[in-house]
This record gives structure tokens, sequence and C-alpha cells, in this order.
């Protein structure tokens, strides 16, 4: 398949997709800043798409090619004329390559291949896809070597009605602004932000099943039931913890722990171009029947963005708890990391598309976020309880430069307010498609 | 049976091993619950001969003389070592471990880091339960069989010897090497199978099952033992439940270099040439060439460690309150524990030849101190973590 076929595909398929009220996945892969906004407004202007598909589909049955039918589609029994006519495998990528040297500890440097990520959206017919993501971290994998190889996505919507479709299989969580839309185009800075690694973990995916409504009013919802979070495998002995409490107790689907579930649903509205407000909440329990104590993970935000004119602007805030870390941590008392009982961060965030010439895109950007992963911990005894951790607040200062649709070329510096060491100075190149 | 399964069954349980090691991953034993089921035919066989003092040469030693249940496993008295031979009138050379919570101990190997792991005895020489189960028998200060041919011929004529016909053929104590062989088969399958090897049935196993509440002073031993700036007991020892829900075996099966002090009720310590280097001098020669392991031994488990009446591969110490006084004053206040040197410096590590002195860890908590320092724990810390400690004895009533 050449690259402009798969384009070219990629157009109808996101046309459908905004169409028929169905996932954002595809559509956020394939665009990035500019694009997000120019798709807020086609969610606005609804029922046009839907006249443009109609028009396409008439045009698309009847050409000889599109009558043709796929070799899946052709071992349906009775496959709709519609249908065959629809099936498409389109394939997508994304990676970035980060560089980061600490201002007082250079010898510290890193360049890293740090995500390279292949996917591809297969539909079976008008209604159905799969779509999957498969990752590489770290360049190379092995046994000796620091690398990952992850599936990051594995699963099937189908639409049940226009504005109605039902997604089942390994799937990011609606959380937060980056969750669904992590691709380097369509966010600013070379890392991802803290808030959205330490508190909301990232990326965050899990097993299980869920609907998606979109209205014309511009209301998303999504709810379902999913995998939930191990408590069971909490290493109190480690940092991890203490990094990103939830990314420490991910289970990714996995050989997962199962006997406890979660429930999660999140709201977005983009009732008016360029506005974008949302909130989620996932709860679960996290102890599978294997701890003496049962414990329950809730995390909840709340996010909007805004894109006025040349701006682009966003702020997100996320707590979470975890319920009955006084039992949990009492097998664990004098470890350096024990579970908090909550943990919660925020950040607000201001882009302006500076300058422009053709596809090339010049937008800096200021972000200062605040984030504690430990804001508290449940009593245990005098001399045994933890401290609460200090909140730590970044400011990243930079610009995201876009080469082309797709690709962009970052730089900026982070300041830590408390953990100052780790102050430096960010190079990135990424791209998506 | 043997004399000292000691020098021979050892494996891990005796000592007190505070410091911390490498690798950190607990095997832990899934059998989290003492469920009492009938043994195999195999382990039963296995129990009777694991009780006879007949296949030893004094006819006065069996595997249990120096595995005393009521004391976990290990030997129920303070000897630095148990006495062996024919007339029981030889001394061993290493205090007599436990042999406890050993089912899921694995055969010896350097782990991915380079950390020396697994391997029973103090010194890893063995591969198996089985394997370890064999060598008592024919140690001559243990039980003195001459040749593997003279316990079967012992065992042909133990009170059992149907039983054993039975189950592994007529013709068995024909074959020699055979016979010997499903001895201590058997011997490894009682251990497997009798769920007194892994109760699980302490104090801290019933806390980690929401059905017991540690004191208060038991929980501040428990903190101070896992704190890695105060006890740092846990970087060998690990004690926290396993993701798998499986509970802690607290050891992590790796080695350790503590600069023991010399035990002279040991009698091989007469001879101030003779030293006991551990991992690299043990049988066979495998190690001979990493002299940096050279005074490392096994680290062992605690369970059951406060029913233990001496410490250490050397039985150097007699007390826990002892023992772990050592671990956090053996760098603060070395002149408790170590000769003086004609000159009034402190002779430290002097159960180790001066080359390996280097090999000593000095680097981790608690042993990162000098003279003048405040030890890692207090008088009264020492005494938490003894409290904890003895929450670890298995068939804990409520």
């Amino acid at each position: 398949m050449t690259s402009s076929r798969i384009l070219t595909t990629s157009k109808i398929a996101l046309a459908a997709v905004l169409a028929v009220g169905g996932t954002q996945v595809f559509a956020q892969s394939a665009t990035e800043a500019e694009l997000a906004r120019r798709l807020d407004q086609l969610s606005a202007e609804l029922a046009a798409v839907k006249a443009q598909l109609a028009q396409m589909q008439q045009q698309r049955a009847t050409t000889p090619e599109a009558s043709k039918p796929s070799a899946l589609a052709a071992a349906e029994p009775a496959p709709a004329p519609v249908a065959a006519s629809e099936a498409a495998t389109v394939l997508s990528s994304y990676g970035e390559i980060n560089y980061n040297r600490p201002n007082k500890a250079s010898q510290n440097a890193q360049a890293d291949l740090r995500r390279f990520v292949l996917g591809y959206q297969h539909r079976f017919d008008a209604k159905t896809k799969v779509v999957t993501e498969l990752e590489v971290e770290h360049s190379v994998t092995s046994s000796s070597d620091p690398g990952e190889v992850a599936v990051e996505q594995a699963y099937i919507e189908h639409q049940v009605q226009p504005n109605l479709a039902v997604r089942a299989g390994l799937f990011l969580m609606p959380a937060g602004l980056l969750n669904e839309n992590h691709e380097p185009p369509a966010f600013f800075g070379v890392e991802r932000n803290f808030v959205e690694t330490a508190i909301i973990p990232s990326t965050w995916r899990e097993g299980g099943i869920q609907l998606v409504g979109n209205f014309d009013n511009g209301l998303t919802v999504q709810g379902g039931i999913s995998s939930s979070f191990d408590l069971t495998k909490w290493d109190a002995a480690a940092t991890e913890g203490a990094e990103s409490p939830l990314g420490s107790i991910h289970q990714e689907l996995a050989l997962a722990k199962a006997r406890d579930l979660a429930v999660f649903g999140a709201v977005n509205w983009r009732g008016m171009p360029g506005l974008l407000v949302g909130a989620s909440l996932f709860t679960g329990g996290a102890t599978h029947g294997q701890a003496a104590a049962s414990s329950r993970v809730t995390l909840w935000d709340a996010h909007a963005r805004w894109t006025p004119g040349r701006w682009d602007l966003s702020a997100v805030y996320a707590r979470g708890t975890i319920s009955n870390t006084a039992a949990l941590n009492a097998t664990l008392v004098g470890n350096p990391t024990l579970i908090p009982k909550s943990f919660d961060g925020w950040y607000g965030q201001a882009a302006y598309r500076l300058w422009t010439s053709g596809d090339y895109a010049l937008s800096p950007f200021v972000r200062v976020e605040r984030f504690n992963t430990a804001k508290s911990f449940a009593d245990l005894g005098p001399g045994i309880t933890p401290s609460a951790a200090a909140t730590e607040q970044v400011v990243t200062l930079g610009a995201n430069f876009q080469v082309a649709q797709g690709i962009v070329v970052k730089a900026d510096v982070q300041r830590f307010r408390e953990n100052s060491d780790a102050n430096r100075l960010n190079l990135g190149l990424g791209w998506s498609f | 049976m043997v004399r000292r399964l000691s020098i021979g069954l050892s494996v891990l349980l005796s000592a007190l091993v505070l410091s911390a090691c490498g690798g950190g991953t607990a095997v832990s034993d899934v059998d989290t619950a003492s469920t009492m089921t009938p043994l195999s035919a195999q382990a039963s066989l296995g129990e009777k001969i694991f009780n006879d003092t007949s296949i030893s040469a004094s006819g006065r030693q069996s595997c249990a003389t120096c595995h005393v249940a009521n004391s976990g496993h290990a030997a129920d008295n303070d000897l630095p070592a148990q006495m062996g031979g024919a007339g029981l009138e030889l001394q061993g050379k290493r205090s007599s471990p436990s042999i406890r919570y050993l089912a899921t101990n694995s055969a010896f190997h350097f782990a991915a880091d380079g950390t020396p792991t697994g391997g029973f005895f103090w010194d890893g020489r063995t591969s198996s339960l089985q394997d370890q189960a064999g060598r008592p028998f024919t140690n001559p200060v243990e039980m003195a069989n001459i040749s593997a041919s003279e316990v079967v011929d012992r065992l042909s004529h133990a009170a059992y010897a149907d039983e054993f016909k039975r189950l592994f053929g007529a013709d068995i104590f024909t074959r020699q090497e055979d016979a010997f062989s499903r001895m201590t088969l058997a011997l490894q399958q009682f251990q497997r199978e009798d769920t007194i090897f892994h109760a699980f049935s302490s104090k801290y196993d019933e806390f980690l099952r929401g059905k017991a509440s540690l004191s208060d002073q038991e929980l501040r031993g428990f903190a101070l033992f896992n704190n890695p700036a105060k006890g740092n007991c846990a970087a060998c020892h690990p004690s926290a439940k396993n993701s798998d829900g499986s509970h802690a075996l607290f050891t992590d099966f790796s080695y350790d270099n503590l600069g023991i002090p010399r035990n002279p009720d040991l009698l091989q310590n007469a001879d101030p040439t003779s030293f006991d280097l551990g991992l690299c001098a043990r049988e066979g020669g495998d190690m001979a060439s990493r002299g940096d392991l050279c005074g490392a031994f096994k680290v062992p488990s605690l369970r059951n460690v406060a029913l233990r009446k001496v410490f250490f591969h050397n039985g150097r110490f007699k007390s826990l309150k002892d023992a772990l006084t050592f671990y956090v004053q053996r760098d603060t206040n070395p002149e408790k524990f170590y000769p003086l040197n004609a000159d009034g410096t402190v002779k430290k590590f002097d159960d180790l030849p001066t080359q390996y002195h280097a090999n000593v860890n000095t680097t981790e908590v608690p042993y990162n101190r000098r003279p003048g320092d405040a030890p890692a724990l207090s008088d009264t810390e020492i005494d938490d973590v003894i409290a904890f400690l003895q929450t670890l004895n298995d068939g804990y009533k409520r």
C-alpha cells in the first residue's frame, strides 16, 4: 500500500469516524495540535460531514475497484455491498527521539529512541473495526537491553447506532487530555507532562468493554467496566511507587489479576468550536482477594482545552486515592515507599502559534504544573507513619516546531522547585501518521 | 541419621545476616497454610529415615539429632558445631542450620547482576535437598559412615527395610548406588511434603493474613527491620508479601561477607593458620579462583531464628541480642568483638586472612560506620527488632 493510498484511505476513515460519531482515537492519531482544532470544528459541523460521507460512499460504490471484495470480506457469507466497499486496512505509526541534559549533571545526559509505535486499523465493515498499536521503547529489547515491547491498544469497536459504539479489548482509558492523544505532535514539550504521567499513568490502558456515545450537541460520553490495578505488587523497597503510584501497579492486561474489576466513565463536551471541557472517573478494587485488607483505587480528573485563534490553552487537575492503606502499609512499615492515601496534581499550559509558513509552524509554550505523588498517608502510629511528600512544581518553557503535518521538532527547559538537580534541557523529534 | 546434617544438611536458616546483599527476589512457598495432608508412602519412609539413628556409625545420631523440630529444625543446643564421628567425639566445622523453608531454594548460580545465589549448605555446594540430604551420612565428623555402601548396608537392616523394598523393588539393596539415591529421595520428599518444613504459621504470617496484630514494640521492630537507614535487614531478608500472594522466606538466598569474629570454641580454630573461607573454598573447588568470594556465606532465612541458640556459620554468638549488637556496632565499637593487636589496635575481621579483609561488606547499612559514629540501632531499638523476630516462630497460637 503506497503512502498516498494510506493517506487517502485515512482521510476517508477519518470522515467516517466523525460521521458515525465513533472513536476519536484514529482521528487523533492522524492529527496534531492544528488538526485537533479543526476536528473540534468538524464536530460542530457534523451534519455537513455526514453529507460528504454519504456522497463519498455513493461514489466509491460505483467504481469497479470498490465492487471487488477484499479477502476478509469475501470470507463473509453474504457481505453487504456497502460493507465490502468500506473494508480497509490503515497503517499508522508514531515515534519520538529525545535528548535530556541535566543542568547540574551533564554526565547523565541521555539520548533515547523513547518509543517507536506501529499500528493498524482494519475496518471489517462500515460498523466494525479493530484498532491496534505495538510499541517498542528504548530501541532495543532483549534480556540484556533496556527496551520493552508492549501492545498499547488492541480493541474491536462496533457501531451500534449512528451515535453509539461499543468498544471491547485493550484500550486507552479516557482520562485527562493526553492519555488518548499521546502522539508527539499532539502535545507540547519534549516529555509528556508530569501530571499525566505521575498522577494519571501514561500510557494507561486496561482491558474491558465500554460504550462510546457521541451526540449532536458536542457531547461525548464514555463508560464501561475494565481490569484494574494490582496493589499486591506494590514494591515498598523501590522508588517507582513514589514516582508514579499508579504507574507502578498498572497491569496492562499482561496476565492481569482480574478478581476485582473497575468501572469508569468520561464526559467531554465540544459544543463550541475550539473548546473542549471534560472530566473522568475511574474506581476499582485492586487487591483481588490476595491481601488481608481490600482496597480500592479511585482516580478522577477535570480538564479543559481552548484554542481561540493562535492560542492553545489547556489545564488538567487529577486526583487519586487508595483506600485501606493503613492495613496494607502495616505489613510494609519501615520501607522507603509506602502506599499513599492520596496523590494529585494540576497544570496550566499556554501555547501561541507565533509563526507559520506553509506547513511550518512555530509554537512557543509555557507550562506550570504542581503535583504530589504522596500527598497523604493513613495514620500508622507515631514514628511509623511516613511524612507526606513535598509538592513538586515544574515550569517548562519551550517550543514546538512543526516541520510538516505530523512531524515536530521540540525544545524546552524544565525547572524543578523541589528537586532542582532535575533541572534540564530537552530536545526532541517526533512524528505521527 | 546424620550427626550433623549441619555441615551437611545445612543450607540456610540458622544465623542472622542483616546486611544488605544483592539479588533481592524472595523465593517463596505458595503453601501459605499448614494444611495437614497425609504423607505419601515415599515421604512417610523419608520421615522414618530422618529419625533413624541406626544409619550412623555411632548408632546415636540421626538427621533429627541436629535438626530438632522444636528448634525450627536447627540444633537445640548452643554448641558452635555439633559433635559427630563414630564415637560422637569429633566436632563439626560449622553451626547446624535450620532446614525449614528450603523447598523453593534453587541450585547455586550467579544472578544476572553477578550475585552468587542459591545452593544448599552454608556454602551452596549442593544443588538440591536430595543432594544435600546425602552428604552427612559419609561425613567423618557427622554420621561418619565410611562409604555409601556402608550406609546402604545399615539401611538394609533398618526396621523399615521391607517398606523400603516394597517401594523401590525387592532387589534394591543389591543395587547400592540406587538404594542410596532412593534413600535421599525419600528424605527430600519428606521435607517437601510435611508442612512442618514450610508451615507459614508464625504470628507474622497471621498478621499478613489479617488475623493477628503486632504489638507496638513488634511493629516498631518491624519498621526498623525494613528501614534501609536503620536495620536494613530486609535488604537480604525480604519481608514483604510477594505479588503472587505468597509469604516471604526472609532470605534472598544470596551470600554475604560480614567479617564474623573468630570463634575460639571451634576446635579447628586452635590452628591460627586455619580459616573457614566459605564460598570460595567449598568442596569441589569450583569457586577457588574467586578470591572476592572468600569469607562469604549463605544468607539464612530468619524464620524461627528466635529459636536458635547459636548464630552465624561459626556459632560465634549465642543470643539474638549479641548477634544484632554485632551487626550495628561492628564498625562503631569493633573492640567489643575482636581481639587487640600488640599495639593496642583492634584486630578487625580476625577470622579472615588479611588479603580478604577487603571482601567484607563495609558499605551498606548498618556497616557503613566508623568508630565514634552512632550505631544504626540503639539498644532499645535492637530489643524492638528482636521482638519482631520472635513473631517469625512457627506455630503461633492466638
